[in-house]
């Protein structure tokens, strides 16, 4: 036995040394799965010019993603066309040029950008937002970014990347569990979970500049992180004082300020634009949804389908909430409609968790702990990101300013 | 309850050794490239076009750092648990002696768990020096955050056991990881058996 023992130990201390080698290399994600239904037809010809990037392709995909429309080859009858081209040239290193026309020849879009290589993509994306919010009237979401949280087992990612899975950056690596990001109403931050030094604590990161500082390292649980929507307050579980209550700290002050008590268990506070706060309670007997005003007190039960609602998520315009739901014994999304109550189950899957609306608050992803898909509000459009490696825990970033 | 869980275990440690060797294959997809994180950000409307202006100037792609979060040494108790689902059951180096296990659902303390416990409370009140962090699992099932505190919850019962059984609170740590350390990475009814457990580490 205490061979195996040795033996085990050298293996895990060569898998901890092979993981820190590929650390960089893990995750990329695809999106695979097409849309069903169909989706108003447009056009995407092949831009022309020499650019290391495909435009066109890209803009195809991004569109066809949000399942409102059907990308056509060059020529097809469509009710809307795109054209453009990416030459070499101008201030940055190209010049791409793009024009949205209709049916009839109309032209609706006329522009150029000015783009170094390494942001060709972030143009591609940047043009399907553009085409989406003109044809649409609703903000397009190419070029947000989602966070999430890979590996397991030895070591763990924080990791950014585009909103189509693409262009994914570790931003995070540790020996030790990563969970609960959540991002600041600017983008510019997230707060997450980190059990560093083999105890959890909560870890505001600068995203760009990777700079970061622990909020909280109470004794006991330090969880579920959550931003006011002005970005000056967290909202998180503690349970130095004997169980897990939710606190407010005000990011200026170090000590944070008690928002609920008794015995049962209250976690993951999460703001509505009002300031009031939803959150998951077991004080009922089996964990259900309540909201409490902004500095605590008496709550109201929100949900009453099944034996367990949790892990509350806001949409943008905070009428809906989306949470983990269990019947019969799985785990689904499902969604309450806080102006007229309706409750609908959006989702199939059996482990399904951790659900975050995008910024227009038209999709919402989420996870079944091993890879990410989202899901239109209305259940109508589904997309799986294919990873190369595992995904949990997926947040939306709010819109760039 | 349990007969199996022994058996189960030494069957685990020896999976352990197939899980590391399967577990080095998966990542060897090409180095991301590291951007030009000093490139000017921003793409600007041509004079001439309709004009605009684009806020992701300020989004930093490809600029971000990686931070190596200086975590502490791994103990290994749960080293092992990094396959993929539905892959055999591996549990790390907590002997079977010093895991506890729970009901679905639950955190009551098991009557065939005081064996162990009372054991481990003996060790401790011989030597008031020692320290033990018991370590609170769930399985995978549910919200992650919900999962903290029922596994809070139940390395709480123990705690509460072993103080009823003479030691010094001072002496016990508690520490809850949820469903995120798992011992058995299966999706299936003896794989959350096994998740669903407080170590006694020390």
């Amino acid at each position: 036995m205490k061979a195996i023992e040795r033996t085990t130990w050298f293996l895990v201390i060569l898998m901890g040394v092979f993981g820190v080698m590929v650390a960089h290399a893990q995750i990329t994600l695809d999106i695979t799965k097409g849309i069903e239904g169909g989706g108003v037809p447009i056009a995407i010809a092949p831009f022309s010019g020499g650019a290391p990037e495909n435009i066109a392709g890209i803009i195809a995909s991004d569109l066809q993603r949000t399942g409102k429309f059907a990308p056509q080859p060059a020529g097809s009858r469509a009710d809307y066309s795109v054209a453009g081209q990416a030459n070499s040239g101008g201030s940055r290193g190209y010049v791409v040029q793009f024009q949205l026309s209709g049916a009839q020849g109309g032209q609706l879009l006329n522009l150029s950008f000015d783009a170094p290589a390494n942001q060709l993509r972030a143009v591609a994306h940047r043009i399907s937002d553009l085409i989406y919010e003109k044809l649409t009237g609703d903000k397009g979401l190419a070029g947000t970014r989602i966070a999430y949280v890979a590996g397991g087992g030895g070591t763990w990612y924080l990791v950014v990347a585009d909103a189509d899975g693409q262009n994914p950056q570790t931003i995070l690596r540790s020996s030790q569990p990563i969970m609960s990001p959540a991002w600041s109403p600017d983008g510019s931050r997230l707060a997450y979970v980190s059990f560093e030094g083999r105890h959890p604590q909560i870890v505001v990161q600068d995203v760009s500049s990777g700079a970061r500082r622990t909020v909280s390292a109470a004794p006991g649980i330090n969880g579920a992180p959550s931003w006011s929507p002005d970005g000056r307050r967290l909202a998180f579980t503690l349970s130095k004082d004997g169980n897990p209550e939710i606190y407010a700290l005000n990011l200026g002050s170090t000590t944070p300020v008690r928002l609920t008590s008794g015995g049962a268990i209250d976690t993951e506070p999460v703001w509505l634009p009002d300031g009031s706060i939803v959150f998951t309670s077991d004080r009922g007997g089996s964990p259900q949804l309540y909201r409490m005003a902004p500095g605590g007190g008496a709550a109201q039960r929100l949900t009453f389908e099944g034996d367990y609602n949790a892990r509350p998520a806001v949409s943008p315009d905070g009428r809906t909430i989306a949470m983990v739901h269990r019947r019969g014994g799985r785990f689904h999304i499902a969604v309450l409609d806080l102006q007229n109550h309706q409750f609908r189950v959006l989702t199939a899957g059996g482990l399904d968790e951790s659900p975050s609306f995008a910024p227009n608050g038209k999709m919402i992803i989420y996870s079944n702990g091993q890879r990410l898909t989202a899901v239109s509000l209305d259940g109508s459009v589904k997309q799986d990101f294919a990873l190369r490696g595992n995904g949990r825990d997926p947040v939306w970033a709010p819109f760039a300013r | 309850m349990n007969h199996w869980i022994r058996p189960l275990i030494v069957a685990a440690a020896l999976a352990l050794l197939a899980g590391c060797a399967a577990t080095g294959e998966s990542t060897t997809e090409e180095q991301q490239t590291t951007q030009d994180a000093t490139a000017q950000p921003g793409i600007t409307a041509q004079p001439g076009q309709e004009a605009y202006s684009y806020g992701y100037g300020q989004a930093p792609v490809g600029a971000y750092e990686t931070y190596d979060a200086a975590g502490g040494t791994a103990t290994g108790a749960t080293a092992g648990a990094g396959g993929r689902p539905g892959q055999a059951v591996a549990v790390g180096a907590v002997p079977a002696d010093r895991i506890v296990y729970f009901s679905f659902d639950s955190a009551e303390v098991l009557p065939e768990s005081r064996t162990i416990i009372e054991a481990n409370a003996r060790r401790l009140m011989k030597s008031s020096r020692t320290v033990t962090q018991l370590e609170g699992h769930t399985d995978e099932r549910g919200s992650r955050e919900y999962n903290i505190a029922l596994g809070e919850r139940r390395a709480n019962a123990v705690r509460q056991a072993m103080i009823a059984m003479g030691v010094t609170p001072q002496q016990i740590r508690v520490v809850s990881y949820g469903e995120e350390r798992p011992a058995a990475t299966g999706q299936d009814e003896q794989s959350y058996a096994l998740n669903r457990r407080v170590e006694i580490v020390y």
